[in-house]
């Protein structure tokens, strides 16, 4: 009888961390419920949020067309004639323009910073799973883009092109790639050597698939956090070299480009660069707080610090 | 170590001379050129357009050009503007000048303001100046460079009357771009401060340094500080390779007549020889910051040391 009673609580007890195991939170949810824990990440992704949805649905609502000049509404204040922010020196009514502007920059931001990520990402996990003269090579690249200042790589890359958005899309995937790929390859290297790849090795899983299933989802939220903090320094960039007549050109609104025009304004209609000014360092807050969260949630190792 | 300096020399080397054709074929290939709108002006006839491309040169292959250059800097010859006609040497001198007071000023701002608030927000971790600081901190890296230069503009030139709102280069002139410069460096390395001071507070020496009776300050200037630098220390040269970056946009703002300015105005303008060797001058410059910056990270931290 003893004997049926154990097996019996041997089973129960079986079921019940099936049961646990079943219902357990998964990672991503944990990891939200951590994000949401965390007041200031929390903000960080509303703002984020708030100007996705700007960002994709903004341009649609916009009352006026962004480049239809009204000469004879030059320089409205915001609040009058039907502008809510007001119109610029031609006339175009500045929400529209801002609108659409907000757009331009997070496509730069979200574009440049995903095909570095696949890229980095990808370079990073073959230089650190392979080692030898993979390494070698891919991080002989890494090393050479690592350091170079974005804004000298791109003045030149569009020294040759041409001013334009393109080149800075270049210019920015061109050197943050290296960044995705160091993270990466460093954490690849320590991971290579845990007990799970041996296992999974041991099991006969192919390269492919302990890449894919077992150290990719390890590596992701490191790449994630850099990710966030990338597509700020992307949109910062892409809207410096805007400001300085080599990325988005008129009459295409970016919003350094906004700033740039309403820079000749300033004592008498600062508003022109003020409103795209504040949502550049609001859009670049957000990213840059929800980053510092993200690596709290994400690599719990690292809380507290930086 | 030798022989890693010597082949991060070769290295460097490498990517200089990669980096000179590169630059090279990439200003020709750029649509326009010093005759279609660079220099000439756009409406000049075809015969006066093809009489300035042979009178330069640029109407041979790119490559004889290349090495008809390397071989006229061989000589010591840079080359004049395409512009004004004013030698490179002389541009390089002032210019370089003016870029390097820029910098200096901007690193030695970005220090004196980091370091110690950022000791400061480690000590007082959590109270309201550790709040403040890091709160300023996050501004900082958030506030992009040319929009940081506007308002400063705004407030100081058009409001105030108090500084000049471009040019160069009294200390009143200089105080703007220099600190629009150092307002990102700022931020982050009062960011690494702290984090690294805290790190170095949970140490045992401290500890045991805190049991000996010693006073909290030399605990916290002497040891933990000495500690704590090296990796912000060591970071200088990377640094100084960023200050590069936004030197461009800096200075282009404030109309500071340094390399950066230099630079962004003949790549516009398809001034070959002012770009060309302005671009590789400040590659130069950033391959010998992040040389440093290898070095002075082997040197600060042996087990990382490269073999």
């Amino acid at each position: 009888m003893a004997d049926v009673t154990i097996a019996d609580d041997k089973s129960a007890w079986e079921a019940r961390v099936e049961r646990l195991w079943a219902t357990r939170p998964s990672r991503w949810r944990d990891a939200w419920w951590e994000l949401s824990r965390n007041k200031l990440a929390l903000g960080g992704a509303v703002i984020v949020a708030f100007f996705t949805l700007v960002a994709i649905f903004g341009p649609m609502l916009a009352p006026y067309d962004y480049a239809n000049q009204v000469l004879s509404d030059v320089l409205l204040p915001p609040f009058t004639g039907g502008h809510v922010f007001g119109t610029d020196e031609l006339g175009r009514d500045v929400l529209s323009r801002l609108l659409l502007g907000i757009r331009i920059s997070m496509a730069v931001g979200l574009g440049t910073t995903a095909i570095a990520l696949v890229i980095g990402t990808v370079a990073g996990m073959l230089a650190g799973y392979y080692r030898g003269w993979v390494d070698r090579v891919l991080n002989g690249f890494v090393e050479l883009v690592w350091g170079f200042p974005l804004i000298l790589i791109a003045v030149l890359l569009i020294g040759a092109i041409g001013p334009g958005l393109t080149g800075v899309i270049i210019a920015v995937g061109f050197v943050n790639w290296a960044g995705f790929a160091r993270i990466v390859r460093g954490e690849v290297f320590a991971l290579r050597e845990k007990e799970f790849v041996a296992a999974a090795r041991a099991l006969g899983k192919g390269d492919l698939e302990i890449m894919v299933r077992h150290l990719l989802p390890n590596v992701v939220g490191s790449a994630l956090v850099m990710g966030s903090y990338y597509i700020a320094i992307a949109i910062i960039a892409e809207a410096g070299l805007s400001f300085i007549g080599m990325g988005a050109q008129p009459p295409l609104p970016s919003l350094g480009q906004m700033i740039n025009e309403g820079s000749g304004y300033m004592l008498l209609n600062h508003w022109l660069s003020t409103i795209p000014g504040v949502v550049i360092v609001l859009l670049v807050l957000g990213l840059n707080v929800l980053g510092d969260g993200l690596r709290d949630v994400l690599d719990p190792r690292l809380k507290g610090q930086g | 170590m030798a022989s890693y300096l010597a082949r991060r020399t070769g290295y460097m080397v490498l990517i200089l001379a990669i980096s000179s054709v590169v630059i090279f074929y990439a200003l020709r290939s750029a649509p326009g050129g010093p005759s279609g709108g660079g220099v000439l002006s756009p409406l000049s006839s075809q015969e006066v357009r093809q009489a300035y491309e042979k009178r330069l040169g640029l109407d041979q292959p790119v490559y004889t050009q290349y090495f008809i250059y390397l071989s006229h800097l061989a000589k010591g010859d840079l080359g004049t503007s395409l512009v004004n006609g004013t030698p490179i040497t002389e541009l390089l001198a002032t210019h370089a000048r003016n870029s390097l007071v820029l910098g200096l000023t901007a690193l030695a701002i970005s220090y004196l303001i980091a370091i110690p608030l950022g000791v400061l927000a480690a000590v007082k971790r959590n109270t309201w100046v550790d709040q403040l600081a890091m709160g300023g901190a996050i501004l900082g890296m958030g506030i992009p460079n040319f929009w940081l230069a506007l308002i400063l503009v705004y407030f100081f030139s058009l409001r105030l009357g108090l500084l000049p709102s471009a040019g160069c280069c009294d200390p009143p002139q200089l105080l703007m771009p220099a600190l629009v410069l150092a307002a990102e460096g700022t931020a982050v390395t009062m960011r690494m401060t702290r984090s690294s001071m805290l790190e170095h507070l949970r140490d045992d020496f401290v500890r045991a340094l805190r049991a000996k009776g010693l006073p909290e300050w030399r605990v916290i200037l002497q040891h933990v500080l000495r500690n704590a630098l090296i990796p912000v220390i060591s970071l200088t040269g990377l640094r100084l390779g960023w200050l590069v970056g936004y030197a461009l946009i800096v200075e282009t703002i404030f109309r500071w007549p340094g390399v950066g300015y230099l630079l962004v105005d003949s790549v516009l303008r398809r001034d070959y020889p002012v770009a060309q060797f302005f671009s590789l001058l400040l590659i130069f410059f950033v391959l010998m910051a992040n040389w440093f910056a290898d070095i002075g990270y082997g040197l600060a931290n042996p087990r990382i040391r490269v073999a």
